[in-house]
């Protein structure tokens, strides 16, 4: 297989040939470290290649895989972690923001734990939007690694605020990568980047040495090329831990794919595509076609709540008081984008009687969700109402309330699991993406839907062609 | 008070407040933007409100009592 085609092979079969011992872990730890250090900084993906760290991995794999001790499909696998999640080994734990380049905070993350317990070798901490975006920022130039770069084109965002993350495994840069959303930050560079990225349902995957930007609403999950790889991954990193509490004790085993005559039923919400582009309004109709061709899609309404209100108010709430730290001594004078440093101060005006009022609304919220979502294999919809960016542009966010997102409102607000996997381009070239959102604890289903929806295109296959 | 005059004058309290607290930090163009992101929280809030719900509608929340073991 040439160097090309292994960079953008999927997992599944990365790992057979490991298996097999066809392909060392070393050879393949050190083709992506390659690839780390020579295109990454053309798309500001990459925070640290953890070459040393990853080097040592990837040869203790190879001596157990020789041994006979194989430890599944992530043996030997290399990955990067978005910059939030902490690492141990004197590697820097920056979380985008020019505040933290240097501090190393000791230990591993849950995840990042997990995952050397499944084999799978940490080549690169990835770029993130600082702070993972909670800050309120309007621009892609809002991390001290530079603006998120998209391999489809250079002029393009790969955010956010899991953007390198989203570009790195576009690029081929690694297999998958580790991301986390508190409101789009997987579906957004999944979504621009043309990868497929899970958000796993709240309290499947322990957020245990990520930063914290919202306790209630921050998750952590896989970006990769296909949704069958994203589920190899979650089953890694999923599970209860005592370090976080809110992690739930429900086992997850992911299904390599469905029954090639399993029948699917779609819910889509009335009016979900209102404000989208219309190419990506159009990329939906054709997606919504391949799906009847494996089940039913009918359309489908939640009571007219204020959906958008209520998430923002949470994620405002909780972000202004994570952060109190940094707002109050006005440290955040050091971030890179201009409005990060003063918007926060705005969320003063949020009255502990409107966040419960916002968490009452919540549990109404959640329960609507699940009774239309109960008949459904999951509600479908455009993955990113408009083609990414261009690097000088204004950002489009529902945070803000600067652009309407029930899915994504919902979705986080109630703790949803949901897909996102490229189903087309848009008139400038870049990738545009559709979404599957499942029940709690359904992720198995919405991989599912996922992956028969890959069985059937082939958007997932491609890859910019400007990336040596 | 009409509507956007009620509006309008939670936004200049609330402003006021965040004015009081860190004014000193802001560049007039800063407090025109904080203005905004202000307006957008009442907005926000005022929906949030508008919704009426009964007294047994608990908030979505994992509180728990403590107790270290034994």
């Amino acid at each position: 297989m040439s160097a090309d085609g292994l960079v953008f092979t999927p997992v599944r079969r990365l790992a057979e040939l490991v298996r097999e011992r066809r392909l060392s872990p070393v050879t393949l730890a050190e083709t992506f470290l390659e690839r780390l250090e020579r295109l990454g900084s053309r798309y500001n993906a990459v925070v640290t290649v953890t070459r040393e760290r990853a080097l040592e991995q990837a040869r203790r794999a190879e001596g157990e895989i020789a041994a006979g001790r194989y430890r599944g499909p992530l043996h030997g696998i290399p990955y990067g972690a978005k910059d939030l999640l902490a690492t141990s080994g004197g590697i820097p734990t920056t979380w985008g923001a020019a505040l933290f380049k240097d501090r190393v905070l000791g230990f591993d993350a849950t995840a990042v734990r997990k995952l050397e317990e499944a084999g799978a070798v940490l080549c690169a901490k990835l770029a993130m939007v600082e702070l993972a975006g909670g800050m309120g920022y309007r621009q892609p130039n809002a991390s001290f690694t530079g603006p998120g770069v998209n391999p489809w084109s250079r002029d393009a965002w790969s955010g956010g605020s899991s953007s390198g993350s989203g570009s790195a495994v576009s690029a081929g840069l690694v297999p998958f990568a580790i991301g986390s959303e508190t409101w789009g930050s997987i579906l957004s560079p999944a979504g621009n980047c043309g990868v497929t990225g899970l958000r796993p349902t709240y309290g499947r995957v322990s957020r245990h040495g990520a930063m914290a930007l919202c306790w209630t609403l921050d998750k952590l999950g896989p970006l990769a090329r296909t949704a069958d790889d994203c589920g190899l991954v979650l089953e890694a990193i999923a599970g209860c831990d005592p370090a976080d509490p809110t992690t739930v004790d429900r086992p997850f085993r992911h299904e390599p794919a469905p029954a090639a005559d399993r029948r699917f039923r779609f819910g889509v919400l009335a009016g979900v595509t209102d404000g989208c582009e219309p190419a990506v309004r159009e990329n939906f109709e054709g997606s919504l076609e391949v799906l009847r061709r494996v089940g039913t899609v009918e359309t489908v309404t939640l009571p007219d709540l204020p959906y958008d209100d209520i998430t923002r108010t949470i994620l405002g709430a909780e972000a202004a008081s994570a952060f109190e730290d940094l707002i109050e001594s006005g440290a955040i004078r050091g971030l890179t984008a201009p409005e990060d440093r003063y918007t926060p101060y705005a969320r003063d005006a949020i009255l502990a009687k409107d966040y419960v009022k916002a968490l009452r609304l919540r549990s109404v919220m959640a329960r609507e969700a699940d009774r239309v979502l109960a008949p459904l294999d999951a509600l479908v919809a455009p993955g990113r109402a408009a083609e990414a960016p261009p690097l000088t542009a204004e950002v489009r966010s529902a945070i803000r309330g600067a652009a309407r997102d029930v899915m994504g409102a919902v979705g986080n607000g109630a703790g949803l699991p949901a897909v996102a996997v490229p189903n087309g381009f848009g008139p400038r070239g870049l990738p545009t993406s559709l979404q599957f959102m499942g029940r709690a604890w359904e992720e198995g289903r919405v991989l599912a839907a996922a992956a028969a929806y890959q069985a059937r295109t082939d958007w997932h296959e491609r890859h910019a062609d400007d990336l040596e | 008070m009409t509507q956007p005059e009620a509006v309008r004058a939670e936004v200049e309290a609330m402003l006021a407040l965040v004015r009081d607290r860190y004014g000193d930090r802001l560049a007039p163009d800063e407090l025109d933007a904080v203005r905004t992101a202000v307006e957008g929280l009442v907005q926000a809030a005022r929906a949030l409100r508008a919704v009426r719900l009964d007294n047994s509608s608990e908030p979505a929340q994992p509180f728990a009592a403590y107790r270290a073991e034994p």
